[in-house]
């Protein structure tokens, strides 16, 4: 707990204003939920759907704290080996053929094990580190049941045992963001231990003053247009893949360099792929709202 | 006070489960050591403290807001909240009585469930009068002898659940909450009548009373329960990569080239084959509408299984599985075979319906097929059916009933009893018994 940790003390206020100065631009519950995971050193689980910065937040978080970001992608299969150590078996093998005459039987073997020949993988590298770091296993509903019940032995005790080498205890307690898409419910187990934030698209005024963080030389007109556009274009149904924020800032980046400085049906519909990405949900659009319809309603409703 | 917060929160807590929040007791620590780091006079971040350790579902929050608005109220909205729930309590109690005094026999008042007479008093005026009307006639004819009673409780236990459905959308038949604390009772009571209950009371609803304003929501929650439920068997019938037996004989050929030396390992594993559904819908009278919830559901984990034949029977059997496939949308499908059929709303004949399967769709009856039937056993032609069923039993990997009856009633009927002893029947009365039904025992 003590050395160079942290430089900053955690408290709402300096995470409200760090997030900021990094363009992390959000509200107050999300800011009272990271700061208790933060201060109990419990993993903050995130759910929500995708595109709505949950992944973003953990790098944050690495910034905010100036350490490293240590990601753990999760997919389909995902073992053990991959997560957390294997032994480099390839390499093992070379040592025995080279060696294979001259070396004691005995000290090879020793040899054999030892922290040379294992590769480290994310979650052990976490635990290893001299210091505190920011440990993102990114969405972990895509692993198998099995694999989630493994992780959060590792998540509840931050110690894993390696049969040759023995017990390792972390040095630091890392801080841990779980994300989910919610693809499949996660176990009761996985969530019991962790804080818990679900994430949602921002408010319309969340999202313009997302825009102006991250795109500074955009319009007032133009980033409030924009963010009713896509409030409007989320609220439907028949579109499938929701635009993300990432995709909002894309389309404001692209319409700020064609010198747009209103939202008209031309640039709509010159732009409309920076926004929806498969030819269904751009269908359902036209017949839905069409591009006229979108600049009608942003710009009659004041907000 | 002592412990004032400590007795608080709890108290929350417990109302939450009654709303159906399931809270671990780690979550209540996690609750009361996040509380003990924040500023307990800031409304927002105790309300963001609470969430973040004990909601953990997102289809739950809603109902936490509503009960952390109701909870931590002002004291006199506290008080007239309370006050209303007494009153409603004391009028749901006096209409009960009242009803219980208007429905009787010959002096003895008949034996109706509360749930039944709360019908009766939300019918119609008029219609009740006659109902009335028609009960003190039966019970002053001439003749009329007290071993007449069960034959007009039958006759008004039948008109009564006709109501029921007709007045699904504005009865409010949920038992009232019992926890023992009439304060919390009254919580549990305002939280619970939002209406917003997320997913979570629609799961439990018996498919046929789903209201016509719930059903948007109802097929977003099929959609999803089947998407997950894709997620889930598509891994299984995925390769396997987990290193489970050594082949050998493959893990030499391919280490030739390091000079024999064992550099990389082949594993065996065992390919799975996808289960093929035969689906027979029951689409008599009563059961349309569990049947277009079972093939909205079936038809979403269509991507995991092998392949679905689908038909609908009555008195006989019709083949749907084109309608189905064609992709478009699927209430309009469902309704265009409601149309086209000649099968829907009649009675019931399983045996001459499977007979029908058996004869004109013989090759589709393999080793590894599965049919499921969903059907509320109700049929003609008892003992030829169960013939039937154990023939075709005979010919394919296992039929799977799916029965809509609710369970606690399988015990009174004569079909359901006979055609357990045959097949293995599962309960799918409500959408969380179809999922757990589809999840444990389909594709095994």
């Amino acid at each position: 707990m003590k050395g160079r940790m942290k430089k900053l003390e955690a408290t709402i206020a300096n995470l409200r204003k760090t997030f900021t100065d990094l363009g992390y631009i959000t509200d107050e519950e999300v800011l009272t939920t990271v700061y208790l995971s933060l201060k109990l050193e419990k993993p903050l689980l995130i759910e929500g759907a995708p595109g709505v910065g949950k992944t973003e937040l953990a790098k944050v978080l690495s910034q905010v704290f100036d350490t490293d970001l240590i990601r753990l992608q999760c997919y389909e299969g995902l073992d053990e080996n991959k997560a957390l150590y294997e032994w480099n078996y390839q390499r093992q093998l070379l040592k025995i053929q080279i060696s294979k005459e001259t070396a004691c039987v005995e000290d090879l073997e020793q040899d054999l094990f030892s922290e040379e020949y294992l590769l480290e993988r994310p979650l052990l590298k976490a635990i290893q580190s001299e210091k505190k770091v920011v440990l993102l296993i990114d969405e972990v509903d895509k692993t198998d049941e099995e694999f989630e019940a493994f992780l959060f032995e590792v998540l509840s005790d931050f110690q894993v045992s390696v049969p040759e080498l023995g017990t390792i205890k972390a040095r630091q307690i890392p801080m841990v963001v779980l994300t989910s898409n919610n693809e499949r419910e996660l176990s009761d187990g996985l969530k019991r231990r962790c804080i818990y934030l679900y994430l949602d698209y921002p408010t319309v005024d969340r999202e313009i003053e997302i825009i102006r963080a991250r795109i500074p030389d955009i319009g007032d007109k133009l980033s409030l247009e924009i963010a009713k556009a896509v409030s409007l274009i989320r609220s439907d149904q028949d579109i499938k893949k929701k635009p993300s924020i990432a995709e909002t800032l894309d389309w404001g980046r692209a319409l700020v360099t064609m010198e747009k400085d209103r939202l008209t049906k031309n640039a709509v519909d010159q732009t409309l792929n920076l926004l929806l990405k498969t030819k269904s949900d751009i269908d359902a659009f036209k017949s839905n709202i069409g591009a006229v319809r979108l600049e009608e309603y942003v710009r009659t409703e004041k907000s | 006070m002592k412990n004032y917060l400590e007795i608080n929160v709890v108290r929350f807590i417990h109302l939450l489960r009654h709303a159906g929040i399931r809270i671990g007791s780690g979550e209540v620590i996690d609750a009361l050591n996040a509380l003990a780091l924040l500023d307990l006079s800031d409304r927002d971040a105790v309300k963001a403290a609470l969430k973040a350790t004990l909601v953990k579902r997102p289809g739950e929050q809603p109902v936490f807001n509503k009960a952390f608005d109701v909870f931590f109220a002002p004291p006199e909205a506290k008080e007239k909240q309370s006050t209303e729930y007494r009153q409603k309590l004391d009028e749901h109690q006096q209409q009960l009585e009242q009803a219980g005094e208007e429905l009787s026999f010959q002096g003895t008042a008949l034996d109706l469930s509360d749930k039944e007479k709360t019908v009766y008093a939300s019918i119609p005026d008029k219609d009740r009068e006659k109902l009335l009307d028609y009960i003190n006639k039966t019970s002053s004819g001439k003749n009329v002898e007290q071993h007449f009673k069960p034959l007009l409780e039958s006759v008004v236990k039948g008109s009564l659940s006709y109501w029921r459905k007709s007045l699904r959308d504005e009865l409010d038949l949920s038992d009232r909450p019992q926890t023992g604390d009439q304060d919390i009772d009254a919580l549990v009571d305002a939280v619970g009548s939002t209406g917003e209950g997320g997913f979570g009371s629609l799961l439990e609803e018996d498919m046929q009373n789903i209201a016509d304003k719930d059903l948007p929501r109802a097929q977003a929650l099929i959609r999803k329960l089947a998407r997950q439920m894709v997620a889930r068997i598509s891994r299984r019938y995925r390769q396997s990569k987990k290193h489970k037996q050594l082949d050998l004989r493959k893990s030499i050929r391919h280490n030739i080239r390091f000079g024999g030396t064992m550099f990389r390992l082949r594993y065996r594993s065992r390919r799975v084959q996808k289960p093929k559904l035969i689906l027979l819908c029951d689409v008599s009278g009563s059961m349309a509408r569990y049947a277009s919830f079972v093939l909205q559901f079936i038809y979403g984990i269509h991507a995991v299984v092998g392949s679905i034949e689908s038909f609908v029977f009555s008195e006989d059997l019709e083949r749907v599985t084109e309608s189905f496939e064609q992709g478009a949308n699927f209430n309009a499908t469902m309704l265009d075979v409601i149309n086209r059929s000649s099968e829907w709303g009649r009675g019931t004949n399983l045996a001459a319906s499977l007979r029908t399967l058996r004869s004109k769709h013989a090759h589709i009856l393999t080793g590894n097929s599965y049919v499921l039937i969903v059907s509320d056993t109700k049929t003609m032609a008892l003992d030829e059916a169960v013939r039937e069923v154990s023939q075709l039993k005979r010919r394919v990997k296992d039929i799977i009933w799916l029965n809509t009856l609710p369970q606690q009633e399988w015990e009174h009927g004569k079909t359901v009893q006979t055609l357990k002893n045959v097949v293995r029947m599962y309960p799918c009365n409500t959408l969380s018994e179809l999922e757990a039904v589809m999840r444990r025992k389909i594709i095994i």
